[in-house]
């Protein structure tokens, strides 16, 4: 048997293998696109190059057009990239004495789309860029670069595509978009933020069908793979399997189901099931809520918790949201419950300003109460 | 007499519901005339919020829309894709999240009609009224 430490430093080398050759992927990916972009016209495929969305601004150059859209990135000409990403700026004043405000992530959004069948999709954060918080003296800055996602889909049916790499946990609904200019307010529920892990690493089947009036979407998916980024998950499952499911209907309903297996270091399997649905019965009204119930990944024992949210649209632009959880914490204990209230006011679609105040019935590691704002902005 | 214009008036309250509806004309769904199949209203409202993103050939389908807040475009979001312009921002929005681009915007319908008789892979809408022999219409909507 191979001493622990020697078994801990391969899997770091496997992990930096890894990242290394991803890296490798990504750019061999787009010196191909760059060769293709300046190749003879009349032998590309395609009759002619396809539309983007009209730009913000834009201007020619040998590899086609390179057009920006204002919170839809920039688009790089014929080469099939396309750079964009979103900021945010937090501020918080939490009922435990707690006041900090930061200028919090400054993420970039990178998709490469080098032939149909295939898109290449990272996301990259650069961390704190600058923060103040009382007790502190000046402003505190920690910088790092960190892989968020970065994942390749395969193939040309609808029905039937490959993800391999590193991307969301395919568990409910909020944890597939948790991003602050995605978001209607600055708090995520407990129950996707302390549950399970929000990325794994492996692959994924996914897809979709298109029955009368809506679409039914399934993704399967299996970790087997450390990390990408060993400091984002600072206690990794050893393996991890799942299923979501979702039908979302043109009549503004969509009704979703997930079931998460994960395997931790103490070699026993938690398992973790959840539904979640949103409904927009008016244009200006969107309800949704989540349920999970078992073992995540994260904290063992058994727990269940849900979500209900509400927003509505009250002046054009302005729109007020609510929030009720309830979590029953894994290993028992007393049950939290949680009030999210608050609005957000949207002036553009890519600008987003957002208050509001977490109340608890009681203090606990899951729940800091406090009143919270930020400013998010996608570009 | 006042009965008359009573009459008239009334007729002409009646009638004129209809007449703006008749205004608006109806929409047509084209495709390449080589570009052989059918869609439902469904398959095209899924292939405009880009969850259908291949024909049954494998080839990737080209989307194409008019400017926001044109009319016919927010006649077409309301009917096809049951959404108001506002909504559909937001749901943009969270595809950019995965890197994913809402459908190409073309400037004028007759840009949208020359596009799509260009290209195999194209869909695209129009008023019934500007369909031409180049392009196929694959779905025709009130």
């Amino acid at each position: 048997m191979r001493p622990r430490s020697d078994m801990n430093l391969a899997k770091a080398s496997l992990q930096g293998v890894s990242l290394w050759i991803a890296w490798l992927v990504f750019f061999a990916l787009v010196v191909l696109s760059a060769l293709n972009a300046w190749a003879d016209p009349a032998k590309q495929s395609s009759p002619a190059t396809p539309p983007t969305e009209l730009d913000t601004f834009g201007t020619n150059t040998p590899l086609g057009r390179f057009s920006y859209h204002a919170g839809r990135g920039l688009r790089l000409g014929k080469t099939g990239l396309t750079i964009g990403g979103f900021a945010i700026a937090e501020m918080e004043r939490l009922e435990d004495g707690e006041r900090r405000g930061s200028l919090e992530e400054f993420n970039f959004l990178i998709s490469y789309d080098p032939v149909p069948f295939a898109h290449l999709f990272t996301e990259l954060g650069i961390g704190s860029l600058a923060e103040i918080e009382r007790g502190r003296r000046g402003v505190h800055s920690n910088p790092g670069l960190e892989v968020e996602r970065l994942f390749l889909d395969l193939g040309n049916r609808d029905a039937l595509k490959l993800r391999f790499g590193k991307y969301r946990t395919p568990i409910g609904r909020w944890n597939l978009v948790p991003r602050d200019p995605l978001l209607w307010t600055t708090s995520e529920p407990v129950i996707v933020e302390e549950v399970f892990d929000e990325t794994s690493t492996g692959a994924m089947l996914h897809g979709s069908v298109f029955p009368q009036d809506g679409a039914l979407s399934y993704s399967l998916y299996g970790t087997f793979l450390p990390p990408l980024d060993r400091e984002s998950d600072e206690h990794p499952v050893r393996r991890s399997a799942g299923a979501h499911i979702e039908w979302a209907s043109l009549k503004g309903w969509t009704l979703g189901a997930s079931y998460f297996a994960s395997q931790r270091r103490n070699h026993r399997w938690n398992h973790l099931g959840g539904a979640d649905f949103l409904w927009q019965p008016h244009a200006r009204v969107e309800l949704s809520s989540e349920i999970v119930f078992g073992e995540g990944s994260i904290n063992n024992g058994t727990m269940w918790g849900l979500y209900a949210q509400g927003v509505v649209e009250t002046l054009p632009t302005l729109y007020l949201v609510g929030r009720y959880e309830r979590v029953h914490p894994p290993g028992g204990g007393r049950d939290l419950n949680l009030f999210d209230l608050g609005f957000a006011w949207v002036p553009l679609p890519y600008l987003r300003f957002k208050a509001d105040y977490l109340i608890a019935d009681h203090r606990n590691e899951f729940a800091s109460p406090g009143l919270r704002m930020s400013l998010s902005l996608l570009f | 007499m006042s009965t008359r214009i009573l009459s008239l008036a009334l007729a002409l309250l009646v009638l004129a519901p209809v007449r703006l509806a008749g205004q608006e004309g109806r929409m047509a769904v084209i495709v390449h005339p080589q570009r052989n199949g059918e869609l439902s209203s469904n398959d095209i409202a899924q292939i405009y919020l880009r969850r259908k993103r291949f024909w049954d050939d494998g080839t990737p389908i080209v989307p194409l829309n008019l400017p926001s807040q044109t009319p016919l475009r927010t006649r077409f979001s309301r009917t096809v894709l049951n959404q108001t312009d506002a909504r559909l921002a937001d749901y943009w929005n969270r595809l950019y999240y995965d890197g994913i681009l809402p459908p190409a915007t073309l400037a004028s319908t007759e840009a949208v009609r020359r596009y799509v008789a260009s290209d195999m892979n194209a869909i695209g809408y129009v008023p019934e009224g500007e369909v031409d022999g180049s392009v196929r219409v694959i779905l025709s909507l009130e």
